[in-house]
């Protein structure tokens, strides 16, 4: 499969929507479910993972051929967890708000499947340029849906979007969009719009 | 042979540049979390014992108490957390009062993690955009001397008799709001007046 | 299937034990509906003599509101729009709704409980859930104070606006159910705070045999349920008669009367087999006292019911009856 080239702009723009990590190979759900009761958690979550996943790609990719096949799981494992305890101690230190808010969500970057899954897949074997640009498409992907799902979860469920009132005074939020049902119908809804849309298209 | 000494290196390398790294960095993020920690709390502690210039930490019998000072370092007020299970999670109260532990003067959540739009209403009331912080300002001043704090549901409540307003729609969060407090208030009224 | 010999009687009791699509007769269907409505019809003249018009008007609001989305998400598919059953889904939400609730919410619910309820699952006969029910589900998990805001009924003097219903008198310590009276005019005759079509336990049970004598619902679902809760809440009321209340109460309280009769003998989301229907009405009573008594909400009977739901596949699948001359493992 990755031996046909396929274009730069190709390998950026399918983590977007044709491979969309949520949408499409349903990778990454338990955050995407946990976090998105706003917009703004959903925005840095997918920020969160962007910065992990293109820097372990990097350096994945850049390393590829010094780590023994045996063992790469296991080093795979240790990178990931590096940046992924980089981004959450910085978090804790410069944005401690936000790092409540998601609570225990950073750390478990370490087992998001997207990561390990695009190292695995990817990385590995292809070169950093190839690397950074499927992880980027991927990140953005990832954070695209998530501040989708959040943005809808937060204005129906709590009136605001990004923290800013944007329903009018008499809207009564819909409380259960902002609980873990809420996640689970708008991802469903979405996941079938999506499929819907991809049927349309052929 | 070689092969396995091969594993073993690369993945001791890895570990080490990633303990490494991670040393280092815990060296400056460290220092930073812990200083907002600690301004966090001094910032509750002086919320709760209004007036107060400065407070020291003082542990009795396992307990840990914040005591108010003024400018000139007389003892004024006292503080101290109360803990205890909400509706579905941990809430962490702080509560001020005064020295014969008689009144609150204020209090204030640390922690919760209540029903969002509902048991959350104990820390902030998105629907009431002039005073969200009703219900936990209901605390402030009331009077413990004779009765334990109760609430009401559809009455008006007489601060001098402790009585506060439940939140429509959360009962069970407002009542374990009260019940910690004035658990905390019991117990810990025991241990801080025995030593004067 | 051995009691019956009338041949039409005989197709509509198979119609209830059979196993899904249900609809292979449109006919059936439709009559069905009919029924379903004759039966609430008590409930419904019970609710607006005692919380007046305004009850009618949410029930309409329900059943247009159910009806208009049904036919949107038709259009949508292509499908044609078939029976009645958004009438029953409109009727039974605006039952188990508080007679003061805003008409907005009423369309919400209602839209929630065709829209996600049934037609995303491809229409009656596929869903999983009991449509009405997750549509009031759908309203309490977001608007949880509007949804308990009770006022009193017309009969009733009394200052205050907002009212305590039974269950919730008794969860938060105002308990308002004290002798006799109280609990034949409150509970069996409906004179209480509630929603629009669950305080009369008398109209709905009337309602409730109509079916079960037409034999459109299965006469197990509710005796199970309702014997099961009168067992197993006696059980906790001889344990601590200060502290739970007494298996009568339990009964007459609530919405379990309008649950067991109505919505848990939903044919398309109950099971197919006896044996399935008594676990399934034992499993609605079990979990309904263990919300009651244990959980944070005072009513459990939808909860209970929508937890059954979940797992009626299941029970389908267990009490399946061996095939005459299938070998038996």
């Amino acid at each position: 499969m990755a031996k046909t080239k396929t274009s730069l702009l190709a390998e950026f723009t399918k983590g977007l929507w044709q491979e969309n990590p949520v949408l499409s190979m349903l990778l990454g759900l338990c955050p995407t479910l946990a976090v998105t009761s706003s917009a703004i958690n959903g925005l840095s979550m997918g920020l969160a993972v962007i910065f992990t996943l293109v820097m372990s790609s990097a350096l994945i990719s850049l390393t590829r051929n010094l780590i023994p096949k045996e063992v790469r799981i296991p080093v795979f494992i240790i990178i990931i967890a590096t940046f992924v305890t980089i981004t959450d101690r910085s978090m804790a230190a410069y944005v401690p708000d936000l790092h409540k808010a998601l609570g225990a969500f950073i750390p478990l970057i370490v087992v998001n499947c997207i990561i390990l899954g695009r190292q695995e897949a990817f990385a590995s074997k292809n070169n950093v340029g190839r690397s950074i640009i499927d992880a980027l498409g991927m990140g953005i992907g990832f954070t695209m849906t998530l501040t989708v799902l959040g943005s809808i979860r937060e204005i129906l469920g709590s009136g605001m979007l990004f923290g800013a009132q944007v329903m009018p005074d008499a809207f009564a939020p819909w409380l259960v969009m902002i609980l873990p049902p809420g996640a689970f119908i708008t991802l469903g809804l979405l996941i079938g719009t999506a499929n819907w849309i991809n049927a349309k298209k052929g | 042979m070689k092969k396995s000494t091969n594993l073993i290196i690369v993945l001791t390398t890895t570990a080490i540049i990633s303990g490494l790294v991670l040393a280092s960095l815990d060296n400056v993020t460290q220092p930073i979390i812990e200083a907002h920690a600690s301004e966090v709390l001094k910032n509750a502690v002086t919320n709760v014992l209004p007036g107060i210039e400065s407070y020291d930490r003082e542990i009795k019998e396992g307990v840990e108490f914040f005591l108010g000072k003024n400018l000139n370092g007389t003892i004024q007020n006292v503080a101290f957390q109360a803990v205890g299970n909400g509706f579905q999670s941990k809430l962490k109260i702080l509560v001020g009062m005064d020295l014969e532990m008689k009144t609150i003067l204020a209090i204030k959540v640390l922690e919760q993690m209540e029903t969002p739009g509902l048991g959350t209403k104990i820390e902030t009331d998105p629907s009431d955009k002039k005073n969200p912080g009703w219900f936990y300002k209901q605390f402030f001043g009331l009077n413990l001397a004779k009765e334990k704090i109760s609430y009401l549901k559809n009455e008006t409540p007489n601060k001098e008799k402790g009585q506060i307003m439940a939140i429509t729609g959360a009962t069970i969060s407002s009542q374990a709001v009260v019940d910690i407090i004035n658990d905390a208030i019991i117990k810990n009224r025991k241990i801080f007046l025995k030593q004067g | 299937m051995s009691e019956q010999n009338n041949p039409t009687e005989n197709s509509l009791g198979r119609l209830v034990l059979s196993s899904s699509p249900h609809q292979n007769s449109n006919d059936d269907v439709k009559k069905i509906m009919r029924g379903v409505v004759l039966a609430l019809l008590p409930a419904v003249v019970f609710s607006v003599y005692y919380f007046g018009l305004r009850s009618m008007l949410v029930i309409m609001t329900a059943i247009a509101a159910c009806l208009v989305t049904e036919f949107l998400l038709k259009k949508l598919r292509n499908k044609k729009i078939n029976e009645g059953s958004a009438v029953v889904t409109g009727l039974l939400l605006a039952m188990t709704l508080p007679p003061s609730i805003h008409l907005g919410y009423v369309v919400l619910g209602s839209v929630f409980a065709i829209g996600i309820g049934k037609e995303i699952f491809g229409g009656l006969g596929n869903n999983i859930f009991n449509p009405a029910l997750l549509g009031r589900a759908f309203l309490q998990a977001s608007f949880p104070v509007k949804m308990t805001t009770w006022t009193p009924t017309k009969l009733m003097v009394l200052d205050a606006k907002t009212f305590a219903t039974p269950l919730g008198g008794f969860k938060f310590g105002e308990n308002i159910i004290h002798n006799f009276s109280d609990y034949w005019n409150g509970l069996i005759m409906g004179n209480i705070g509630g929603c629009i079509g669950e305080t009369s336990a008398a109209a709905i049970a009337l309602g409730g045999f109509y079916l079960i004598v037409k034999r459109w619902s299965d006469w197990r679902i509710p005796v199970s349920y309702l014997l099961s809760v009168f067992v197993l809440g006696g059980i906790f009321w001889l344990i601590n008669p200060a502290q739970y209340p007494d298996p009568v109460f339990h009964l007459f309280s609530g919405g379990l009367m309008l649950g067991a009769f109505f919505m848990a003998t939903d044919m398309v989301t109950s099971p197919e087999t006896k044996l399935g229907s008594w676990i399934f009405g034992i499993g609605c009573g079990f979990f309904l006292v263990l919300i009651r008594l244990f959980g944070g909400l005072p009513e459990g009977v939808m909860y209970s019911i929508l937890l059954m739901n979940a797992i009626t596949p299941l029970i389908n699948r267990f009490t399946q009856p061996t095939v005459f001359g299938e070998v038996v493992k």
